[in-house]
Order: C-alpha cells, then structure tokens, then sequence
C-alpha cells in the first residue's frame, strides 16, 4: 500500500513537473518597451553569437569578415557559425533555441519569417536605430525595408536583395528565328515566343514553373498578380483571388494546358539545371541563378519581367540580419554597431558583391567590386536596375506560410489543368482566411 | 537449475533474520544495483521518447509556431481535423499505401524464401542479393529510383519503349506515383520479410513434412498444410510490422516526391511533417500526430488480441 501511495505521488509530482517545465517551454517573454540597447557602453567587452545561415565560401568570407571586425574593436569577440546545416532549418533551430534560451544575437532570416519573429517578443525592436541619419536606411530597396518591418517595427536590417527578371538562352531564340526578349515585352509576346520556342521532338519548352506548391510556386506569381491591380491581402483577409488574381493565373494556365509551352517541374530542383542545359528557353529567376549558369556556360540575356500595359513591377525575396534582445544592452548595442558596419556600403561591397549577390545599397554602384560583379556575371547590371521594379513586398504576417502553401497548391492543380483559376483560388482563399486571422 | 535459484533467497532471509539492519541494507544495495544497471536505459527512454511524447500533448492542446507563445485552444485542433480535407486524403493515402504494401511484402517475402530455402549452388550470395537494398537507407533508395523512373531520361521508360510500351510519367504523374512509391518500398522492404520468413521455414520440424509425404502429400499440399499453419505466429509479427512501416514511411516520400504530385503522395506522417516544419503549425500537427499514434496503437492491440484469441502468439 505504502509503495503504491509513493508511487503515486511520485507520478503526480513528475506530472506537474513536466507541465510546469511546458509551460516555460512554451511560452515568450513579454515586451516591455524599453529600447534593450538602452544605456549601451561601447567600451565593454563582450561576446556575440552570429548565425550567418551561409555554407562553404560565403561562410569563410563572414568569419574573415567577423574577424576583421575583432582586430578593429577588440573589445567584441563575435561567434561565427552558420547556425544550421541549410538556411532552411535555422528558423527550426532558432525556435528549439528559444524554447531552451540559447539563442544567438544575430541571425540570418528568411523575409517570410519576419512575421513569426516578429510575434516571437524576443526580438529588438530597431525603428528609431535605422531611423538615424547615419545609418542610411533609405539607401536600401523599399521592398527590402517593408519586409524588415512587421506592425510598424523594425525588427531586421535586409542581408540580401534579389528580384525576379527574365532570363533567356540566347541560343535557342537564334536557332528559332526569333528576336531577344525586351524590357518592354507584354505577357502576350511572351506566350507567343514560349510556343515558338518549344519542340516536343528535343524536349525543349518554351519556359517552365514550378509546381511543387511551395513558396517557389506561389511567388513567382505575386508579379502577375501585382501588374493586372490586384492585391495579396486586404488588411488579413485573402484578396488574391480577386479578377486581378484570376486572369494572372489565366495567364500562366493558358501557356501550360493550352500552349504545353511550359515545363512543369513537380520539384523546385529541375527547371534550373534544365535551362543550364538548354532544354528551357526562357526562365523567371533571380540573381541566384547566375553562378550556376556562368558555370553552365551558357551564353544567355536578362530582361524585366513581361508586363501588363507598361507595369513590369517584379517581386523581391529579401532576407534580413535579424536582432535578438537578450535583456543585455551592451550585447544590444555592440550587435547594433556590428550591423552598422556590415551592412555599410563600404563593408557590403566586401561581403555581398563577393559571394555573388547583389549589392545592398545603391551608393554601392560606383564602387570597383560593383563593376568586377558586372564582369564576372553579365546580368547582374539588369537585375540591379530592376530592383526598381519591385515596389511591393510580400506580406510579413503570421499565417503567410500557410496561405503560401494553399496559393502553391492551388497553381499547381490549376497549371495541370484540373481547376480553374477562380475555383482554385477561392479554395486557397478559403482555406487560408483561418490561419490569417491569428 | 530453476529450483535452485529459487531456493537460494529462502535460505539467506533465514540467516538474516536475526539481523535486521544487515537485511534492510542488503535489500538497498540490491535495489541499487537494479537501478544502476536500468537507470541509464530508463534515462534515455525517459528523456528522449517519454518527455517528448508528453510535451507534444501539451502542444496538441495549443496553437502555436515554435516562435510566438502558445496560446490554448482545448480540444479544438482535434475537431478541426475531421473537417479538414487534406488530412482525410492523406489518411486515405496512408490506407492504400498500406493495403498495397502489407499484403505485398507477406506474399513476395514468402515467395522469396521458399526460393532461397532450396539446396542451390551459390545461396549464400542470393540471400545476401535480396538483403542488401534492406539495408540500404530508404533515402539512397529514393534517390536512386528518381533517376531510375524520371520520367524524360529513366531507365524505366526506356524499357518501357523497347517493349514498344508507351513512355509514363511515374512520379510526375498524380494517378500513378503512390503506386510507383509502394513499388519502391517493397523493393526495399522486402528483403526483411524473406530473411524472417526463411528463419522461420528452417524452424519448422522436418519429422511434420516427412511425416505428411510419407502419408502420401504432394509438395504443394505440405505447403499449404504444413508450412503455411507453421508460418502463421510469424506472420502475425510481419503484418504488424510491415504495418506500422508502411503508416510512418517518410524518407522514401521526402527524397523522390515531396507529397506531390498535387499531394497525391502526401502519406498521414507526411503531412504532420509539412504541418509541423513547413508551415510550423505545430500545435495542429503534434494533434494529428497523437491520433496517428492511437490509431496504430489500436490496430497493433487488436491485431495482438485477435491472434491470442486463435492461439498463435506472436509476442
């Protein structure tokens, strides 16, 4: 009797236990308001944990980048380390880091994470940081400082720029006849050009999407949303399955069921190589493409995006430095500086333009790493200028992952010719308005 | 050898008797030793299946995204999933992938170890032939059937074309890659089955086949009367396992379809994986994962009760 009453009480004890500790796990720390770098000494000495979510070379270059910066102040000993195996798994580490209370002090960030951050309460809130003169915040892509702000807060400083042009064989357009795509192309020459370009008999397409309904899937399609005047969200409520919405998925549908002029890749991972190797003529990617086609040797051009009446507004994928308040100010304000001067156009020449991106202020045009970037990749001059042509931003609310995932989804059943673009899309609408509401 | 044992402690507690804190501290030191020897095993379980497992309960209770905090929502993640399409269709995946698999694997590994049961030259190296895709990772075995059955430049199709057979899309194509994965799995999977079930072919008695022949059986009546009743407890073991391997296959889907095309490989465990880590919606995803675990905790019970029942005990 006795063991059994012990044995009990034991349970009971490691029951509440158990949800006490839960409870810790899963629970924020309040927002109390204050600035956490508040009182900031730049004279301590401390320790920083940067995650850089980068691998092989880009990492290499961070911790030169990290050590250049310790011999400089050698009060601020920074931590390099990618933070996880794929950028992917760093918002997974970062939220099983905020569960135990190790998290870092910077860390690399998707843009489309920047809401979940956000609401996390365990970010630094950097508005009146940036707001200052000598940061030149303005310098930076609007779309980029869009995404780094969520409900009015700044809670990141962008890490990388992109946007989504054109990109075409040269080759295939001369073996058709045909003249190179322009920055003045409408959606109609477009699909023209893609039947032209296919050939059942060589398996080329005309061009290719992605319809694994992943993110990939659902941005590449904000653009033609944005051109014919639709919008993603009203306030939280879906609204891309406006008339806007349905005739830019009409667009894409036409080209893949009616044309069969488009490549439809069931993983994100093909359509790359397969332009690479010349088996797609025209593709919609970013600057990250051009590494792996100089590799290719492939002998190509970059336009902006086709357009709607003259609006060739395009989409932007940035991702963010983002700060974490660990209720330190001197941590606060020492990862502040380091940003600074990260991100400053002379260090970002030194970074960015190094590993192959595109700059991340616009004073970086003049510099000597700017025209040896030009050089090395031929489009980088076009997908810079067409930074200008991103003019909105995705949405950094909670719930955009869940509402990416139903979009996907929706243009993949659509593209493959078993919905129609409005039915599909007010599924997704429907589907999707729960999750939004948060 | 079993008396003595037990008559061992008998004989000690009289000795002991008349010293009480000799005993009390002998039956400490024994406990200790007892928990020295299952306490880093207990640990282990504890803290690495038993703790998670509760902790996800708490989270199915919750709404959360690993970042923001949690906020409760009681059973409500639990009824959301009767009404939610996805999770119906991917359970009815996880139905076909399993009806397809089970049975398959049962009759291709008996098949198979009947065969490598015979008196053949080079058997040893058969055997190893059918275990080693076993023991290959269910990752590289994906990997490798994507080239295997790409659709454009597959080995696959270009049998197919020499048969003069029109070319298939395989995985690209929604009506036929859950097949093409059960497919892939069985190839992988059934390496297992034949070794259990040639285990078991070498255990039954040879004075039963001798004695049936002798009463004049044909070599197809002694397998039907014999070594299939022989084979049954085994069998029993097999379905259950090969069971709960066909509802939690991961890794295949993961590295050849990712769910797709259009979900049409989207498995129950898939889809907690992409409820939980691609959308974070942990809380709703730790909830279907909770049922998926009742419902294979069923399945395994009943099948358990209904074997005793009949008499064959498998466990």
């Amino acid at each position: 009797m006795i063991t059994f009453w012990r044995g009990r009480r034991t349970r009971l004890l490691t029951a509440a236990g158990a949800a006490l500790l839960l409870a810790a796990c899963t629970g924020a720390q309040s927002d109390d308001g204050k600035d956490a770098a508040a009182g900031y000494d730049p004279a301590a000495a401390v320790t920083l944990t940067w995650w850089t979510g980068q691998t092989s070379e880009a990492e290499k270059v961070a911790e030169q980048l990290a050590a250049d910066y310790h011999a400089a102040h050698p009060n601020v000993t920074i931590k390099t380390s990618p933070g996880a195996p794929t950028t992917d798994e760093l918002l997974t580490k970062l939220s099983a880091g905020f569960a135990g209370g190790s998290y870092p002090d910077i860390s690399y960030a998707y843009g489309n994470w920047a809401g979940d951050l956000g609401a996390s309460g365990r970010v630094q809130d950097l508005t009146s940081f940036v707001a200052d003169p000598s940061f030149a915040w303005n310098e930076m892509p609007a779309a980029a400082r869009t995404v780094a702000t969520v409900d009015g807060k700044v809670i990141g400083v962008p890490a990388l720029v992109d946007n989504v042009a054109l990109i075409y064989n040269k080759k295939l357009f001369d073996a058709a006849g045909l003249p190179y795509p322009t920055d003045q192309w409408s959606w109609e020459d477009f699909r023209t050009a893609a039947k032209r370009l296919t050939d059942t008999a060589t398996s080329t397409y005309g061009t290719a999407y992605s319809v694994s309904g992943s993110e990939d899937t659902t941005w590449h399609l904000w653009p033609l949303l944005w051109q014919n005047g639709g919008q993603i969200l009203d306030g939280k409520q879906p609204a891309f399955n406006s008339d806007a919405g349905v005739k830019a998925l009409e667009t894409l549908r036409a080209m893949a069921v009616d044309d069969k002029s488009m490549y439809l890749d069931q993983t994100d991972e093909k359509y790359g190589p397969l332009f690479n190797s010349g088996h797609i003529a025209m593709m919609l990617s970013g600057p990250w493409s051009l590494l792996d086609i100089k590799e290719a040797k492939l002998d190509y051009g970059v336009a902006a995006l086709p357009g709607v009446n003259g609006d060739h507004q395009t989409v932007s994928g940035p991702d963010l430095w983002v700060l974490f308040n660990h209720d330190d100010a001197n941590r606060a304000g020492a990862s502040r500086a380091f940003i600074q001067w990260l991100t400053s156009a002379e260090t970002d020449a030194k970074w960015n333009l190094k590993v192959g991106n595109l700059p991340l202020r616009t004073t970086e045009k003049s510099t000597p790493e700017f025209a040896a970037y030009v050089k090395e990749y031929p489009g980088g001059q076009k997908f810079f200028d067409n930074l200008a042509n991103a003019k909105q931003a995705r949405p950094t609310l909670a719930g955009y992952e869940v509402m990416s995932r139903n979009v996907g989804d929706a243009i993949a059943k659509v593209l493959q010719g078993v919905a129609t673009p409005k039915e599909a899309l007010d599924e997704a609408a429907r589907k999707s308005a729960d999750a939004l509401e948060g | 050898m079993a008396l003595t044992f037990a008559a061992t402690p008998r004989t000690h507690q009289q000795d002991v008797v008349p010293r009480p804190r000799g005993r009390r501290g002998r039956a400490v030191r024994r406990s200790l030793t007892g928990w020295a020897f299952a306490g880093p095993a207990t640990l282990v379980v504890v803290g690495l299946s038993i703790f998670p497992a509760v902790w996800a309960f708490f989270i199915s209770r919750t709404k959360w995204n690993g970042i923001a905090p949690a906020t409760d929502v009681g059973w409500r993640n639990y009824q959301r999933i009767a009404e939610d399409s996805a999770a119906a269709a991917a359970a009815q995946h996880t139905l076909v992938l399993s009806a397809l698999f089970v049975p398959g694997s049962i009759a291709l590994g008996v098949l198979i170890a009947v065969a490598l049961n015979q008196r053949i030259r080079l058997i040893g190296f058969y055997r190893t032939c059918i275990f080693v895709p076993y023991v290959a990772s269910a990752a590289a075995t994906g990997i490798l059937a994507g080239f295997v059955f790409n659709p454009q430049f597959g080995a696959a199709n270009e049998v197919l074309r020499r048969l003069g057979l029109p070319a298939q899309q395989f995985l690209e194509s929604p009506g036929q890659a859950l097949f093409v994965i059960c497919l892939i799995a069985l190839w992988g999977e059934v390496g297992f089955t034949a070794v259990v079930y040639l285990a078991a072919l070498q255990d039954i008695p040879r004075e039963l086949v001798e004695a049936a022949t002798v009463d004049g059986a044909g070599k197809w009546r002694v397998f039907r009367h014999i070594t299939l009743p022989e084979l049954r407890p085994v069998t029993v073991f097999v379905a259950i396992w090969q069971t709960i391997t066909a509802m939690q296959l991961f890794d295949l889907i993961y590295t050849t379809t990712r769910g797709g095309p259009m979900n049409s490989t989207q498995t129950v465990v898939y889809y907690i994986y992409e409820l939980a880590f691609q959308t974070q919606r942990l809380g709703y995803g730790a909830a279907v994962a909770y049922l998926l675990f009742a419902v294979t905790m069923l399945l395994t019970v009943g099948v358990i009760w209904y074997s005793r029942r009949r008499g064959t005990e498998a466990f």
